[in-house]
């Protein structure tokens, strides 16, 4: 009758029928544990789960401290890939060599996260500040509100630059220097040198936001008003600050994994890229548990790793090319009804 | 109010054909706008039903107003088994319905188990694996990412009292019935009967809700809103509660979906499936007003009328053919600042940007009116407007 129904009809006629099965997926099974199958699929997973950290560890960072879900995260990240983008349009020429553009990138990523931080630390003060004591529930309302005012700005202004007439920006995407397009190939397994260098931007991050958690006065304090913001207040410590500082933090991020994106052909600077990163960026957050960032990057690996494999499956041995997108949403679904509060998840957190 | 919505087309009509004309069909939504207004508030207004009256906040409610359009567009190809071409639009509603609210028990029966951001997570994640998965699924169509378009059947599907031949009347904007010398004097455009008898099925599921709402079930949700560790505690079982009324919500989003494919003949997955879609109903509601059931209504009719108002073709009406035809073309092509006259200011800023506008009006809202318009006005008035209107007016005249 409804949609599971059909669901399930449809998935038993995507196989092929009859004895013919066993034998396929055997093979295919095959293939896929080979050495260096395997360790294209992992390879392409750890890079994928390198972007999902990326897109993901700002929303988390806010979340754990402030209890603030940021609906407008996808928006600063599609902000951030623009400006990025644009920074690497006017600087890189057409002689600049590898060092040089890999400079400008990181030129790049410089100016987005300071934009989007400072953009981040003013939503903070002047629109989410207001609301914290009021329910949970008007504080997600608030930053939806803020992403259709943040796409709709961005589309007004692609539309006036004519950045756009194509859905990415193709402009950003020959920036790129040309040895990260190559594929490095060891004892038989090949990877990009994208994915490579996603990679390390991602352990960079990774990195940086753990040391930051665990090395600064301020992770100390995220860390204390995730447990009890008031006795962190009580101890004399400027929540409000913390706050804006975090946040401005959380939306920095957002910007670099923006830069990082606008150089991805498969996700390339583009106004519907919000929404695009805002869904996956939930789920990695969700499945990990809200506001731990270990949890966060387990899940982050956990989906990049999953959803290679199925793109693997999905290539190879049935024919369904929405099915790697949709089993993203499925590790949620079936993360959530196993594990309500996430992997490492506190109760209290989810009881908002 | 339903006076006002049924006197609506017949009033237009007059002023468009008045000496304000140029005016009117700038300012006022069309009737076509308005079947629109209709069908989306009735899918506001089951949203609001489960997160206005209840706090949960379904953020995946698209999925049951897809589900509902998708079935009546596949059955009307032809593509439902037992459900041909020819099955009755009324029949064909009430199933979309019942198809929604049995998703809706599967999803709500694991959902409700969560609660606050999780519960918004976890329908949201069902919503978007239904909606990849009609994007993808090829048996619905031979490109389903363009989604559906009804190629079964060329007459209009019927709307009216099962049974009664004389009192049905087929809808939709490209193939539906134009009444002609009803009473003598009246005669109604293809649109207009759409708009009267999607009105009609829209105004009976409203008072349907309405009736919930204010039965003990109605007013059980609002305590599991307001407490609900104190719901459970006086021995409500707010789990069933809850789930009946997802339930419930999920039917009446159904035959949203339904009439919304009855009406346009046709469904895509980023119409229908889309989270995005449930965020429409979202703004729609908080603008209107958050838990009141009318609410979801006043919020579309605003939407509406300002998106129409700022739509980018200005088709049948809106603020650029207006400005074209009564602002000189000197003032149109003054400079304004480097090299951007006033006409391409307008194209740039004004024209098919609603969403920016209805956005930051929307932050607003939740910011300094989070009552919504409907809400502040019973909180200012000090009840339901239907009594506290003549109250006030009387008082008036009075004293």
């Amino acid at each position: 009758m409804s949609a599971i129904a059909h669901a399930a009809a449809s998935l038993a006629s995507l196989a092929p029928a009859g004895a013919a099965l066993p034998l396929q997926f055997t093979d295919a099974l095959i293939e896929f544990l080979s050495p260096t199958t395997l360790a294209d699929v992992i390879v392409r997973g750890i890079a994928e789960a390198s972007l999902y950290v990326m897109i993901a560890a700002g929303l988390t960072l806010v979340f754990g401290l402030m209890g603030v879900l940021n609906f407008a995260h996808g928006s600063l990240t599609m902000l951030g890939a623009y400006l990025g983008g644009l920074v690497l349009v006017t600087v890189v020429a057409q002689s600049t060599g590898g060092a040089g553009r890999l400079l400008a990138f990181g030129v790049a990523v410089v100016v987005a996260f300071g934009a989007l931080a400072a953009l981040g630390g003013g939503l903070e003060i002047g629109l989410v500040r207001p609301i914290y004591d009021r329910p949970p529930l008007y504080q997600i309302l608030l930053t939806f509100g803020v992403t259709l005012v943040l796409d709709e700005l961005a589309r007004i202004v692609v539309l006036f630059y004519g950045l756009q007439p194509t859905t990415v920006w193709q402009d950003v995407l020959g920036t790129k220097p040309a040895f990260l397009a190559d594929s490095l190939g060891v004892a038989g397994v090949s990877a990009s040198g994208l994915e490579l260098f996603h990679i390390l931007f991602g352990v960079a991050t990774v990195v940086g936001v753990h040391l930051f958690l665990t090395r600064t006065r301020y992770g100390l304090f995220v860390r204390a008003g995730g447990e009890d913001s008031e006795m962190l207040s009580a101890l004399g410590v400027d929540v409000n600050r913390v706050f804006t500082v975090v946040f401005a933090l959380g939306t920095g991020i957002a910007g670099a994994a923006g830069v990082l994106l606008a150089w991805d052909p498969s996700w390339g600077a583009s106004v519907p890229l919000a929404a695009e990163t805002l869904l996956p960026a939930f789920v990695v957050v969700i499945v990990g548990g809200l506001g731990t960032f270990r949890g966060t990057v387990v899940a982050a690996l956990i989906v990049g790793l999953v959803d290679s494999s199925m793109t693997w499956w999905f290539q190879n041995f049935v024919d369904f090319t929405g099915l790697p997108e949709m089993v993203v949403f499925l590790v949620l679904v079936i993360t959530l009804i196993v594990k309500p509060q996430g992997l490492y998840g506190v109760s209290e957190v989810g009881g908002h | 109010m339903i006076l006002a919505f049924a006197a609506y087309p017949g009033v237009y009509a007059l002023l468009v054909n008045s000496g304000l004309s140029a005016e009117v069909t700038a300012l006022l939504p069309r009737i076509e706008t308005l079947v629109v207004v209709l069908f989306f508030a009735l899918f506001a207004m089951s949203f609001d039903f489960i997160s206005g009256y209840t706090g949960y906040l379904s953020f995946g409610h698209a999925a049951f107003y897809g589900t509902g359009a998708y079935l009546v567009a596949l059955a009307a190809n032809g593509k439902i088994p037992l459900l041909g071409p020819e099955t009755p639009f009324m029949l064909l509603l009430v199933l979309a319905g019942v198809a929604a609210a049995v998703l809706a028990l599967a999803i709500g029966s694991v959902s409700f188990r969560l609660s606050g951001v999780y519960f918004a997570m976890i329908t949201l994640g069902f919503s978007q694996v239904l909606y990849v998965f009609m994007r993808d699924w090829d048996f619905v169509s031979s490109a389903p990412r363009d989604g559906v378009a009804v190629t079964g059947t060329f007459e209009g599907f019927r709307i009216g009292v099962p049974g009664v031949d004389g009192l049905s009347v087929a809808i939709g904007q490209l193939t539906g019935d134009s009444i002609e010398g009803l009473f003598g004097f009246i005669n109604l455009s293809p649109t207009e009967v759409s708009f009267y008898a999607i009105g009609a099925v829209v105004l009976v599921c409203y008072l349907a809700m309405q009736r919930l709402v204010h039965s003990p079930f109605g007013r059980t949700l609002i305590a599991i809103r307001e407490n609900e560790e104190r719901a459970r505690a006086i021995g409500y079982n707010t789990y069933a509660y809850k789930l009946g009324a997802f339930v419930v919500s999920g039917f009446f989003a159904g035959i949203a979906g339904a009439l919304f494919v009855g009406f346009r003949r046709s469904v895509t997955p980023e119409n229908g499936f889309y989270f995005l879609v449930a965020g429409d109903a979202l703004l729609v509601s908080i603008i209107g007003g958050f838990g009141t059931l009318a609410g979801p209504l006043y919020g579309e009719l605003f939407d509406a009328t300002v998106r129409e108002f700022l739509s980018k073709e200005g088709g049948g009406g809106g603020l650029l053919p207006y400005l074209r035809a009564n602002v000189g073309d000197a003032t149109l092509a003054t400079e304004i600042y480097n090299g951007l006259t006033v006409a391409e200011a307008i194209d740039t800023f004004l024209n098919g940007h609603a969403a920016l506008y209805v956005g930051l009006l929307f932050v607003l809202f939740v910011l300094y009116v989070p009552n919504g318009l409907l809400g502040t006005a019973r909180d200012r008035m000090g009840g339901r407007l239907a009594k506290a209107v003549p109250r006030h007016l009387r008082r008036w005249f009075d004293g």
